[in-house]
């Protein structure tokens, strides 16, 4: 790494051309880059305008940039564990999207013993824990972490039975010809259900209530 | 026991809104009740409140664990 500037002064037509050829240069992506016009009009030798452009390394890599995110959500739910009088251990590791367009997840595992008291009723208190440390996270870090946390491999479990609930479900609406709404759940349950019957061609899926009382409905699909 | 309540509510609450110095928690306690009463800057209730009470009803939740643990009642109010 010793070698590469740190910045690099690009004179180019536009702004745009300028951080493309500093991409190249310095290859590091487009985006991680922070671009400063040092003089916004300059006179070549055809008479046309060139901006002059600083070009400036991120600080950070974004590997050490996902590092320090990682270490700082830990470090979070550590400390709300402790103020919760909750002992636990936690191991942390980045999920990769499958496109490459969205920031990889941020898993967050809580092992210990009787843990059932963080994950509460159908995973409430769990999914609250995940939620404020998101927000505590956000306003850590400035920007928003896919962060998810799981106890004792309580999603685990809740998404194999949900999928086993939602086959059996779909076999009866079919079969009956009549449609069967779910208990109301949590979203990434609901999101569950979806996935596994999206590709059922008997049946079509919708949620809809407020709140605490949002479930999925689960309908013949007679149109096909 | 409710002095363990509201350092975790004021650790939470400290840590979401912009002006910390401002945050107030106050407490009434009985052998069966806990009432925390959260006070914030006014351009910091929404923050604690969150988007249809998502936040204030997840501290709920993370105090009722201590709660439970000790078999109290909690409560807690936006004043």
């Amino acid at each position: 790494m010793e070698n590469i500037p740190n910045s690099v002064e690009i004179i180019a037509p536009d702004l745009d051309t300028a951080i493309a050829q500093a991409q190249e240069e310095l290859g590091v992506p487009a985006k991680d880059l922070e671009a400063e016009i040092v003089d916004d009009e300059n006179e070549n030798t055809d008479g046309g305008l060139t901006i002059r452009v600083r070009v400036l390394m991120p600080d950070k890599t974004p590997a050490l940039e996902l590092e320090e995110v990682s270490v700082a959500g830990c470090q979070i739910i550590s400390q709300l564990l402790g103020h919760m009088e909750i002992e636990a251990e936690l191991s942390a590791a980045y999920q990769h999207s499958t496109n490459d367009e969205e920031d990889p997840y941020l898993n967050i595992d809580i092992e210990g013993e009787d843990l059932g008291i963080l994950i509460g009723r159908r995973g409430e208190t769990m999914d609250a824990l995940q939620y404020i440390a998101r927000v505590m996270l956000r306003k850590k870090m400035g920007r928003w972490v896919n962060l998810s946390i799981d106890v004792s491999g309580y999603k685990n479990h809740r998404e194999q039975q949900l999928r086993r609930l939602a086959h059996r479900m779909a076999q009866q609406v079919t079969q009956f010809g009549r449609p069967i709404s779910l208990e109301p759940m949590l979203a990434y349950e609901r999101r569950i259900i979806h996935m596994t019957l999206q590709d059922n061609p008997g049946v079509r899926t919708e949620s809809s209530g407020d709140g605490n009382h949002r479930h999925v409905t689960i309908t013949p699909d007679t149109i096909r | 026991m409710g002095s363990k309540m509201k350092e975790l509510v004021e650790f939470i609450v400290h840590s979401i809104v912009s002006q910390p110095e401002e945050v107030e928690v106050q407490l009434e306690e009985t052998s069966k009740k806990v009432q925390l009463w959260l006070k914030v800057a006014p351009d910091d209730v929404g923050k604690v409140i969150g988007r249809r009470g998502r936040i204030v009803n997840s501290i709920r939740s993370l105090v009722r664990v201590l709660g439970t643990h000790h078999s109290v009642r909690v409560e807690l109010s936006i004043d």
